[in-house]
């Protein structure tokens, strides 16, 4: 289910920041969920900015790699602001998700 | 047989609206909320965003609630794809596609201007109209023809709703319940007329010189005294409206169409319709247009549009709920307008 991170052609040392974190849900139906409505926004600069998600346990792992801090920063607070979102709908309608 | 209904989602620019609607298009419910911004400020998508993940799951149920329907009862889930601003499109994109996995409902994506169309269709009962767009981010005038909502004239620049809006700045009138609320009122009590720049070409029209042109008068004008907010708020009005009935009426010349129906944000402008109005009137048709519930944006029109498209046979799967800021009306098929 998880995607493949692509390689940058000219090496590994362009991506210097890096940030990595992780959801529990305890629950992989609701972590799918979550997995399956953000993974369809690609990144708008993917030559500066790289986004990884998986699901595994019940948990979503993201991990983003930018070229430079203040693109990782941009990236990173609008994801967590849809991640938020996605979150609190299923807090809000998918209570009765139990798996 | 149980009427079909559908949930719509609008958020393509400073309006959050959710909306549920049947395909006879009975509105049961239509909350929105606007973000308003300070005198002398427009909105940017960043915070816009931030304003519509704040309401938009307050909306769900409030909307759920006053239609006294539970999910159970809903066929598909509309959303907007476009155009509009990329960050507040994507908090109702975001919404529909996890909505639409908990409650196991099929997902329509929504052209906002053809929105607009068939919401004014369906409130006005317009049947096959001159229609023309104006908002804060679109000026079109079309027409149906052959499965398609064709773009006779637009503008080349910058939308009517947006000129407006932009003056409102320039005066630091009250962006509360919108700028070109404030503005018409203010022009009624305008006396003086003063000569603006008139910029058709064609079927097109353009505004940004307008603006330019007007920003650099106002500025000189109120200081010397020579004329007063109100006269410059009237004349501009009157420029640009008159700029938009020519452009209509040479597009109901060219389709032998005799009604227009006006749809958006600056259709709720009075004095647009009473002008409108007397040039429909000499030409034998009828003006369509409606009030601010309708004209401004909603999610009632997405959702009766979606259910449209719905009832035909389409729907967007998940892959594909994305969105874009870039849209335009003739992109699509309106399948629901061919008669068998």
């Amino acid at each position: 289910m998880a995607p493949t991170a692509s390689v940058a052609s000219d090496g590994e040392a362009k991506w210097e920041f890096s940030c990595e974190f992780e959801v529990n849900y305890e629950s992989a139906k609701k972590a799918s969920i979550v997995y399956n409505a953000l993974i369809i926004d690609k990144e708008l600069q993917p030559d500066k900015v790289k986004r990884v998600m998986s699901v595994s346990d019940g948990k979503l792992s993201i991990h983003f790699e930018a070229v430079e801090a203040r693109f990782l920063r941009a990236s990173f607070s609008a994801f967590v602001d849809v991640l938020t979102l996605a979150t609190k709908t299923i807090e809000e309608f998918g209570q009765e998700l139990d798996f | 047989m149980k009427k079909m209904i559908a949930l719509g989602f609008e958020g393509s620019a400073n309006k959050i609206g959710v909306g549920v609607v049947t395909l006879d298009g009975n509105i049961l419910s239509n909350p929105r909320h606007t973000y308003i911004t300070p005198p002398g400020h427009g909105f940017l998508p960043r915070e816009t965003a931030h304003h519509h993940l704040h309401h938009i799951l307050p909306l769900v149920k409030s909307a759920l609630e006053t239609a006294k329907i539970t999910p159970k009862d809903i066929d598909c889930l509309c959303y907007t794809k476009g155009p509009g601003m990329g960050a507040p499109l994507q908090v109702s994109a975001v919404a529909v596609r996890v909505l639409s996995q908990i409650w196991n409902k099929p997902i329509v994506a929504v052209n906002h201007c053809v929105a607009h169309i068939e919401m004014g269709r369906v409130v006005t009962g317009a049947d096959d109209p001159v229609v023309l767009y104006v908002s804060g981010g679109n000026t079109q005038v079309i027409a149906y023809s052959e499965g398609r909502y064709r773009i006779f004239g637009e503008t080349i620049d910058i939308a009517v709703g947006n000129c407006l809006d932009r003056f409102a700045r320039v005066l630091t009138l009250s962006n509360d319940p919108s700028p070109g609320y404030n503005i018409e009122q203010l022009a009624k009590e305008g006396k003086l007329f003063i000569e603006l720049p008139y910029v058709v070409k064609g079927m097109d029209v353009s505004f940004s010189g307008i603006l330019s042109y007007i920003e650099a008068t106002a500025e000189e004008k109120l200081k010397s005294n020579e004329c007063t907010p109100a006269d410059l708020c009237y004349s501009l009005q009157e420029t640009l409206f008159a700029m938009l009935v020519e452009i209509t009426e040479r597009a109901m010349a060219h389709c032998d169409k005799k009604d227009v129906l006006i749809v958006g944000g600056v259709g709720c402008n009075e004095r647009l319709q009473e002008m409108m109005r007397i040039m429909c009137s000499e030409r034998g048709g009828r003006l369509f247009a409606t009030d601010d519930r309708y004209c401004i944006d909603n999610g009632a029109m997405i959702a009766y549009t979606g259910l449209l498209a719905w009832a035909h046979g389409i729907s967007t799967p998940l892959e594909e709920v994305t969105f874009t800021q870039r849209f335009r009306t003739d992109e699509v098929h309106a399948v629901w307008r061919e008669r068998i």
